[in-house]
């Protein structure tokens, strides 16, 4: 499904955020990618989709690598790939439904983007996928009056949308309280489960890790210092991955 | 405990010299710049009879009654005039902050020759637009248009750029992650976020077209700047005190509403 292959990536050209990072995510499953502010796991996550350019290695999806499409490729590839963040990065002005629909931007022409033509199919499906997250009766509200939880719940949806066949999220429960955490990280879940979805997620809550995620990357210091299936991440395996280092000091300004 | 005591009052005194200081620096500056000018500061003792003469004369009185029609007439084609600057510069402002913001722009060169010509367009005074345009477009009101054009399209892309960078790059980003070209991403994303923030600065734009289109006015013979200047030359104090009231009145009406339309969007 997703392959790394030799990852590397700098900011500054100076110092190495990351170094030589490879994984692979399958289908149907959940991947969480843990470690320390400032390891490299937002930089990895926004490499996949190329949101951030990357200095070297190779990142295939579907067998293609997303470093080497042009523009057009580009833009056909991001749109199997769904994304959800700490920050919901919803439109807030506009209603949840229409948040929604954003997600088949990717498969419209400049001119129906630009005005909303959405037609009949793409409109039941938003209100379709608005249910599956148990927001119907929000459809027509403007984001910003909804909470973080539901917001991410659109956010969600929106990924949705897409068709995705990876949803990368990143940190999508840091702002969320414990209850809407659960419920978040329970349709994802059940996403990779039943919709045989891949989802790669970052994430900080150890424990939320090995509840729900099926494999576990660990990353210090933009490198990968554990990669295994969740029952082998000990608590000694936790202590290696949020070692600090005196590397790693420096590197905690490239979080962003 | 002792030397954590004497830090918060060094740190006060401090403070509290700072402000002295610059208070003395402030009436220096005023003593040396009256100085310069010969202005005698015990003047403004007198200051009362100048304003009894004002009230006297410029307090509309029977005679200038009649001049309503005309005063009305010209106020609003000055506030036409106003409008339809604004709204213009409006425009081509926002195309200009799209192309220009550097969160947004496909080169940082481009972006520096927009901020440097919006920086050129808003630093000329507008009375110096007026008076230059004069000379190629005579007296007209289209010459009052460009003066005030000009002037508000560097204006408004000035704000209008800042306003789309101080927006940031995540929600972009996002819709950029759906595989939305650049034209979706401005059009679903950016511009219903920033839609109330233009209107306001349009409308603060507006209200403050009202009262630059009267000096311009003044300059390029035209609307109501052009009759206050008749009447005045013309030793009509009176209407043209009416001319100063109906200006006031049409700004303050103009911010009335402006509030009103800002309170409706928010």
């Amino acid at each position: 499904m997703l392959t790394v292959n030799h990852l590397a990536k700098s900011y500054d050209g100076e110092k190495m955020s990351l170094t030589d990072v490879s994984f692979s995510v399958q289908p149907g499953e959940v991947t969480v990618i843990i470690g320390p502010s400032g390891a490299g796991k937002t930089t990895i996550l926004r490499s996949i989709n190329q949101l951030i350019r990357d200095d070297e290695g190779e990142i295939l999806f579907d067998q293609v690598d997303m470093r080497q499409l042009n523009r057009a490729q580009l833009r056909r590839a991001r749109s199997h790939i769904g994304m959800i963040f700490q920050s919901y990065n919803l439109i807030e002005p506009l209603t949840a439904i229409e948040n929604v629909l954003h997600g088949c931007l990717g498969t419209k022409s400049n001119f129906a983007g630009i005005f909303s033509i959405y037609n009949t199919r793409e409109k039941e499906e938003a209100l379709k996928l608005l249910q599956k997250v148990g927001l119907e009766e929000f459809a027509y509200q403007q984001c910003r009056n909804l909470s973080g939880g539901q917001k991410q719940r659109v956010g969600i949806a929106r990924a949705l949308m897409q068709h995705p066949k990876i949803i990368l999220c990143d940190e999508p429960i840091a702002s969320l309280d414990p209850k809407s955490t659960i419920t978040v990280m329970d349709i994802l879940k059940d996403l990779a489960v039943n919709e045989g979805i891949s989802v790669l997620i970052n994430l900080h809550q150890v424990d939320i890790a090995r509840k729900y995620a099926d494999h576990v990357i660990g990353i210090n210091n933009g490198q990968v210092v554990f990669d295994d299936r969740t029952p082998a991440l000990s608590d000694t395996a936790v202590t290696g991955i949020y070692r600090k280092d005196a590397h790693s000091e420096g590197s905690l300004v490239h979080e962003f | 405990m002792n030397s954590n005591l004497q830090q918060v009052n060094h740190f006060f005194n401090k403070k509290r010299f700072r402000l002295s200081l610059i208070l003395v620096i402030l009436g220096l500056a005023y003593a040396g710049a009256s100085f310069g000018l010969g202005f005698q500061t015990h003047s403004l003792l007198n200051i009362q009879d100048g304003i009894a003469w004002l009230i006297q004369n410029f307090i509309p009185n029977e005679a200038s009654q009649g001049y309503w029609q005309e005063i009305s007439q010209q106020l609003f084609r000055t506030f036409l005039v106003a409008v339809a600057a604004t709204t213009c510069a409006a425009i081509g402002a926002l195309f200009l902050a799209i192309i220009g913001a550097k969160t947004l722009t496909a080169a940082i060169t481009v972006s520096w020759v927009i901020r440097g010509f919006s920086s050129l367009l808003r630093n000329i005074p507008i009375v110096a637009w007026a008076m230059i345009l004069l000379f190629s477009f005579k007296q007209n009101d289209l010459t009052g248009f460009l003066a005030l054009f000009f002037m508000t399209l560097g204006f408004l892309t000035r704000a209008f750029m800042e306003t789309i960078e101080d927006f940031g790059t995540e929600k972009i980003q996002a819709l950029q992650a759906t595989g939305a070209t650049y034209l979706q991403v401005i059009f679903q994303g950016l511009l219903p976020e920033i839609a109330v923030a233009l209107m306001s600065w349009i409308l603060y734009m507006i209200e403050n077209n009202v009262r630059d289109a009267t000096l311009v006015g003044l300059l390029t013979g035209t609307g109501i700047g052009f009759i206050f200047n008749l009447y005045f030359k013309s030793l009509r104090y009176g209407a043209a005190g009416l001319v100063v009231l109906s200006v006031i009145i049409l700004v303050v009406t103009v911010e009335l509403i402006s509030n009103l339309i800002g309170r409706l969007l928010s």
